[in-house]
């Protein structure tokens, strides 16, 4: 478990995968967890939907993922990173380098007891991964558990992800600075991070009404009940990897930096 | 899966118009396909020079970002501004309004190494 790492040595080790496979590596495995806390940003999303200032005083590091998606927020998660050459033909298409790597990760979960399953609705546009569960997400029901996503490079492609083992005493409500956007309509205001800068009662229960509906969406194995050992968690996620990617990792997991 | 007679292919999935001097690039109906819906594409910057088989331009599509590749070399003279606002046109009309961007040719010579449409389907089922 490597979180000896800041939050942009992370990214650049998931990056340094890629660049092991491209120069003729077999399929490699990374697990971490992040120390301090940081939000990652998808590769284009805009870091205006950030409230920089609180992410400081949160202790929160702000780093830019190579991979597409929103915003999400880790430390009370643990990452996997795996990186492999992209099959030719259909199966290198996104959704089934999705699904195959899902399996995977069904497959790690099944061994906590946690029975995932892939994708969920599409949901609103919005700046928070956790949000809404994609066709490359898991969920538990109706909620999300684990969030991934891709980069492709040439002929090899870098998937990461985070699965939820338990909540940080703030989420990604607290950072974010985004006014005009549907995802506070859906999630019940159209006054979106304005809350923090207001007194009034009322506002503060809009603001802990879209947290709760927030938290609705996603779940973590510390909710449902399952081991949430970091060292367990991803001696799972390993065993999954290799059973889906038909692969003995061995060497190539990189579980110490 | 439509591959135009009149385009030539890379076997990066773009496809080339060519008119005089001057490249039009997109992505196939193949890769569309592949990627799935676009949410987001970075254009190149018009004046960028460009060798063939660099990448020059970014993809997003379902949390997925892919590279796109110069198929030849040149000059970037011209990009598709409108998918800044309207990227699903890579889906919708890839050979058409999803065009991306323009390379003005330093070596015609070039397009002689990209495949015409049979090659690119015999390519495709290799």
């Amino acid at each position: 478990m490597d979180a000896r790492r800041d939050a942009a040595g992370q990214m650049a080790a998931d990056l340094a995968l890629l660049d092991a496979v491209e120069a003729g590596a077999g399929p490699v495995l990374r697990v971490y967890r992040w120390t301090p806390p940081a939000v990652s940003l998808g590769r284009f999303q805009p870091e205006t939907d950030l409230d920089l200032e609180a992410c400081r005083s949160h202790g929160v590091e702000v780093v830019r993922r190579p991979t597409g998606g929103k915003a999400l927020l880790h430390g009370g998660d643990l990452t996997y990173a795996v990186a492999m050459p992209r099959p030719s033909g259909a199966a290198g298409h996104v959704d089934a380098l999705y699904r195959t790597l899902a399996s995977g990760l069904i497959a790690g979960l099944s061994r906590l007891g946690v029975d995932a399953e892939i994708g969920g609705d599409r949901g609103p546009a919005g700046p928070v991964c956790f949000a809404a569960a994609q066709g490359a997400d898991l969920r538990v029901g109706e909620r999300k558990v684990c969030g991934s996503a891709q980069v492709q490079r040439g002929r090899t492609v870098l998937q990461h992800g985070s699965i939820l083992l338990e909540r940080l005493p703030f989420d990604e409500l607290d950072l974010l600075a985004c006014p005009e956007d549907p995802f506070w309509r859906h999630l019940g205001t159209s006054t979106g991070p304005k809350w923090r800068q207001n007194e009034e009662v009322g506002v503060v229960e809009g603001l802990e009404g879209a947290r709760a509906r927030l938290r609705a969406k996603s779940v973590t194995l510390e909710e449902l009940g399952v081991p949430t050992d970091p060292a367990v968690v991803a001696g799972a996620i390993v065993a999954g990897f290799e059973s889906a990617l038909d692969v003995m990792f061995g060497s190539r997991v990189r579980a110490d930096g | 899966m439509e591959y135009p007679e009149e385009l030539r292919y890379s076997k990066e999935h773009e496809w080339v118009r060519v008119e005089g001097n001057r490249a039009i690039v997109g992505i196939t109906d193949y890769a569309q396909d592949a990627l799935g819906d676009v949410v987001f594409v970075q254009l190149p910057d018009a004046g960028l020079q460009v060798i063939a088989n660099a990448s020059i331009s970014e993809i997003e599509s379902t949390k997925s970002v892919s590279e796109v590749y110069a198929p030849v070399t040149g000059t970037v003279v011209e990009v598709n501004a409108t998918l800044e606002d309207a990227p699903e046109q890579l889906n919708t009309d890839p050979y058409g309004a999803g065009w991306i961007f323009v390379v003005e040719l330093a070596d015609a010579a070039e397009l002689n190494g990209l495949l015409d449409a049979a090659g690119y389907r015999a390519f495709l089922e290799e």
